[in-house]
Formats: C-alpha cells, sequence, structure tokens
C-alpha cells in the first residue's frame, strides 16, 4: 500500500518531465532516424529508397563545401579563443586592480542575444555606409572601404563575431581552473627564480591539463555547432563562402526563411541531419582519446 | 619564516615590471575597448538619425535622439515584439523551473526503478546535436496540437529543453537536509504539501540561479520562435522581429530603428545581468569545476 502511493507520487512528479523528453526530445530523433530512409518533402506520399540518401550525401559537393567551411570557421575561431582567454584569465588570475570589473565587461557578451548583436555586427561591417569602414576612412587607416562581407574576407568576419560572443566565457572557465592551482607551487617556483614565462610552461599549463581538457572540448563542440550569428550577417554567403554545414540543415528544413537556391526536403535533411551528428561525434571523440593520450605522454 | 620578496631580490625583474606592466595594461585596455565596442556602438547609433548613420559623422550624435524608441516602439511593432518577448521568456522560465525542481526532487529523494536511464537520457540531450532537424518534427507536432497559432508551441519546446535546469536544481537538493522532508511527512504533512510548502522555499537560492540562465536562454533565442513565426509575424519576438528589420528592403533606412531595436532587447538583459554578475559568473565557472 505504502509502496503504491510512494510509486504514484514519484510518477506524478516525473511525469511532466518524463512526457516533455520523450515527446518533444526522443521523438524527433526517432523521425529523422526514419526518415533518413524515405524521399519526403514534407507533403504526399513518403517514399522507402533505403541507403539513397545516403549515396547522395557523399556525392553533394555543397554539403562537403560547407563541412570545409565548418572546419575554417571553426579552427579559426578555436585558434583565436582559445589563446585569447587562456591569457586573460592568466592576467586577470593575478592580484590587479580592478579585476572583477574587467571580469564582469569581458564576460557581457555572453548575456547578450546572438542574432540580436549579430545585426548590429552587420551594420558595424557593412562595406558602403557600415561603421568600421567610416572610422578606419576617417583615421585615414585605410583608403578604400574594405569588403568585409565579400567573398574573400567574410569569413574572418564570421570568426571575429564568434570569438568576441566567446572569449569572455572560455575566460571564465579558465580562470576556474586556475584558481584550483594551489597558489605555493608558483611561490617556490619563484624563490627558485623561475620567471613568469616558465612559471606559466611548468606550473600553469600541466597543471591546468585536465580542467584545460575540458574547456577545450566544450569549445569544439560549440564552435562547430554555431550558425546562428553566420544566418543573420551573410546568410550563408557570398557564393556559399560562410556556408557551415548547420546552416546548410537549417536551409533544406526551412528554405522559406533565407534566400537559398535548395527546396525544402525532409528526408534528405534527415540523412544531412545525421551525417552532421556523426561528423560531430567523431571530432569529439576523436579530440578526446588523443588528450587523453597527451596527458599520458606528459 | 619571513622570505625576502622578489623584487628585493632581484633589481633586474622589478626593472622587467616596469616594461610588462604598462604592456599588460594596454593589451587589457584594448580588448576591454573592443569588447564594449558593439555594445556603445548600438547605444550611441540607436540615438543618432538615420542620415548620420549613413554618411558617417562622428562617434557621438549631433543631436540625442531619444525620439528614435518612440518610432522604433510605434512604427515597426517593436511594443509587439517586447511583449512577446517578455511572456516567452517569463512563462517558459517558471515552466522549466516547476518541471526541472519536480524531476530534480524525486531524483534525488527517492530511489525508482529507472532511474539511471532517466538521468542518463537528461545528461544526453546535452551533448547530441542534430541541429535544425528536430524542429521540422517539433512543428509539425505542434501544428497537430493547434499550438502553432499562439507562442505555446514555443514555451512548450523551450520547457522540454530542461536537462542543465535540472542538473543544477539537483546540485541544490543536497544542501537542504532530509531529515527536513521526513520531519514534515511525520508531522501528517504529504508528499506533494511538503514540497511545495517546505522544500520549494527552502530551493529559492537555486532557483534563482537556474532561473537566470534559463531566461537569459529564453530571451536570447532566435531560430526556434523563428521558425515558428514564419507566417504569423504579430507572434514574433524582439529577437526575430529586429533580424527581419535586416533583411527588409529598407533596411539602409532604417539603421538607426535597428540599433534602437537593438537596445529594448540588449538593455533588459544588461541590467539582470549587472545586478547578478557574480550568480552568472560563478555558476559559469562552476561547470568545469565539476
Amino acid at each position: 500500500m505504502e509502496k503504491l502511493k510512494r510509486l504514484q507520487e514519484n510518477s506524478l512528479f516525473l511525469l511532466p518531465s518524463v512526457i516533455l523528453t520523450l515527446v518533444l526530445g526522443i521523438y524527433p530523433l526517432i523521425w529523422m532516424l526514419r526518415y533518413m530512409f524515405y524521399d519526403y518533402v514534407g507533403y504526399g506520399e513518403a517514399l522507402f529508397v533505403g541507403l539513397d540518401n545516403f549515396s547522395r550525401l557523399f556525392r553533394d559537393e555543397q554539403f562537403w563545401a560547407s563541412v570545409g567551411n565548418t572546419f575554417v570557421f571553426a579552427g579559426g575561431k578555436l585558434l583565436l579563443t582559445i589563446p585569447l582567454s587562456l591569457l586573460l584569465a592568466v592576467l586577470l588570475n593575478g592580484k590587479l586592480r580592478g579585476r572583477n570589473l574587467l571580469r564582469g565587461i569581458y564576460f557581457m557578451p555572453t548575456v547578450i542575444s546572438t542574432a540580436v548583436i549579430s545585426v548590429v555586427f552587420y551594420n558595424i561591417f557593412n562595406s558602403y555606409n557600415g561603421m568600421i569602414n567610416q572610422l578606419l576612412m576617417k583615421y585615414h587607416l585605410i583608403g578604400q572601404p574594405i569588403d568585409w562581407l565579400g567573398p574573400k574576407h567574410a569569413m574572418l568576419t564570421v570568426i571575429i563575431v564568434a570569438v568576441w560572443g566567446a572569449v569572455g566565457n572560455y575566460m571564465l572557465l579558465f580562470l576556474a581552473g586556475l584558481q584550483s592551482i594551489p597558489q605555493d607551487l608558483y611561490e617556490s617556483a619563484a624563490i627558485d627564480g623561475a620567471h613568469a614565462g616558465q612559471r606559466f610552461w611548468h606550473i600553469t599549463i600541466p597543471m591546468l591539463g585536465p580542467v584545460m581538457q575540458m574547456i577545450i572540448m566544450l569549445a569544439i563542440i560549440a564552435s562547430l555547432k554555431g550558425y546562428e550569428s553566420i544566418m543573420v550577417i551573410t546568410e550563408g554567403g557570398p557564393i556559399g563562402k560562410t556556408e557551415v554545414m548547420y546552416l546548410y540543415l537549417y536551409k533544406l528544413l526551412f528554405p522559406v526563411s533565407t534566400g537559398s537556391p535548395v527546396t525544402q526536403q525532409f528526408g534528405y535533411g534527415s540523412a544531412v541531419g545525421f551525417a552532421t551528428a556523426i561528423i560531430v561525434g567523431a571530432i569529439t571523440a576523436g579530440y578526446y582519446f588523443l588528450s587523453k593520450r597527451m596527458n599520458k605522454v606528459f | 619564516m619571513n622570505q625576502p620578496s622578489m623584487a628585493e631580490k632581484k633589481p633586474a625583474l622589478q626593472a622587467a615590471k616596469w616594461i610588462t606592466r604598462p604592456i599588460m595594461w594596454l593589451f587589457l585596455l584594448i580588448t576591454v575597448l573592443l569588447t564594449l565596442f558593439p555594445i556603445l556602438m548600438t547605444i550611441l547609433g540607436s540615438l543618432k538619425t538615420g542620415a548620420e548613420m549613413m554618411s558617417g559623422g562622428d562617434l557621438l550624435p549631433k543631436e540625442w535622439q531619444f525620439r528614435n524608441y518612440m518610432e522604433a516602439w510605434q512604427q515597426t511593432n517593436f511594443a509587439r515584439f517586447t511583449w512577446n518577448s517578455v511572456f516567452l521568456s517569463v512563462i517558459s522560465t517558471v515552466g522549466t523551473l516547476l518541471v526541472a525542481a519536480m524531476a530534480a526532487y524525486v531524483v534525488d529523494r527517492r530511489d525508482f526503478p529507472g532511474k539511471t536511464l532517466y538521468v542518463g537520457v537528461q545528461a544526453s540531450t546535452m551533448f547530441i546535436s542534430v541541429g535544425a532537424i528536430v524542429l521540422r518534427p517539433q512543428f509539425d507536432l505542434m501544428v497537430k496540437l493547434n499550438l502553432n497559432s499562439s507562442l505555446w508551441g514555443v514555451i512548450l519546446i523551450l520547457i522540454s529543453a530542461h536537462s542543465s535546469t535540472f542538473f543544477i536544481l539537483q546540485g541544490f537538493y543536497k544542501s537542504i537536509p532530509r531529515e527536513l522532508d521526513e520531519a514534515a511527512m511525520v508531522d501528517g504533512s504529504g508528499f506533494i504539501r511538503t514540497f511545495f510548502k517546505i522544500i520549494l522555499p527552502l530551493l529559492t537560492p537555486g532557483l534563482g540561479v537556474a532561473g537566470l540562465f534559463a531566461f537569459r536562454h529564453a530571451w536570447n533565442e532566435y531560430i526556434l520562435p523563428l521558425v515558428f513565426t514564419m507566417t504569423s509575424p504579430h507572434l514574433q519576438t524582439l529577437t526575430v522581429g529586429l533580424a527581419n528589420l535586416r533583411y527588409g528592403s529598407s533596411a539602409a533606412m532604417q539603421i538607426h530603428l535597428m540599433m534602437a531595436g537593438a537596445c529594448l532587447s540588449i538593455l533588459p538583459m544588461l541590467v539582470v545581468y549587472i545586478l547578478a554578475n557574480k550568480t552568472f559568473i560563478q555558476v559559469t565557472a562552476g561547470s568545469v569545476k565539476g
């Protein structure tokens, strides 16, 4: 009797969470796993086509170009974000006047909507009346306006925007890691005459090891997944130069929203969605095992 | 034992400090300016005239155009957008907190079959990333349930992503002693009553922290409300309405209004951040300490 009552109470409290997770979390995954074997455009009959979508995927140059763009975007973002945020964290970990204020400022971008600030960045980098070009021209740093959103620089521009939004977050994560390093290690090294650079390479980096491994993993996943700001700033253009794979996937499912040459294809889109998840998963797992092995070597 | 400080011991090092310190401060100054630049440009731009934005001009507005806000509010539907954003964010935050708090309570205090499975599923939903694909079946489902003609469909989807709230709250439950529940039960208070009257009030700090993050997520969400409001502009939130201005045909002439709209979206979050920045910073930092 008592047991039954407890079971009822448990179910009552878990039910909203379980139902929402099943219906809006798990069911869409099953939907994808089913329709990736179908030819389905959203209306009419869904036709079972076996692995056709996947053989199309391997021949789809637009998809592989978007995978390449994803790597360039994610790689560029990581190469700028990680060193910069680590450097800021090290500086702000010391005894510094106003360091709480500085932390607060660097972290500020993370509370601002990516879409909204991307609209602002679009206007900042706009080539003809954008604020950056206006400023640079005014102080005669450039003669001609730079085409920030043109085919040559668009990728760099969206990377800069992504770095702007990310540095504060990773700075904070690094700071948390730094604060767990015992201070007396630094003190005894200083007494032994180690200068700041030596202390950084021989104490900070090795001691930060496991935390850094985790932070970089989070950063890799986030940089592969991000496409919101690209969608607002360049819509993947010009001529597909900034189209990352999650944006390509989005356009297959919701082509009406942005000017895109593709038509809606739920079956093929499911296959692309599955493939992108596998790619992200493989990179994450690859990094995880590689960094574990590196840890053992050092 | 009293160690002599580094500076006393090595004059060379002290000299080096005279060089490295200014470089460090210069670096910090530049990065601070770069961080604040787009935010300042938004605020200053929102107070300029359209013509001033087009032609360049000075950093500061010639005359402070506070009526840009009036214009954005009235002409471009920002009143509607703001109300939608507030409605969506408040309801989904409360819903997320309630659903996650109830689930986390049972998981923390009781044993039941499938508990490990449940926690495992919650954890894995945070790591699987199939992108926009889930929006399609979610959207079709909401159409079937007739929830696509209001923001309730979006709200339900936002609440369904409650796993991070669940884990934050689970941590807070550990600090509420179990004896309290037991004592209440002995006094004849039922399970539900104990939860709502005794436990939930004690969970207030945790709810505040988790609520802050849920609110930030909902307020800043873009793609989900975009997909759901493509054919119903009156349901658009600030993020969607603003991004649409950028695609509009008269976008170039409306930069000052765009900036005013961006301010309307950014400023409430900045105020929340300034009031609660310790919480944001501590919880974000805590996520790697495990």
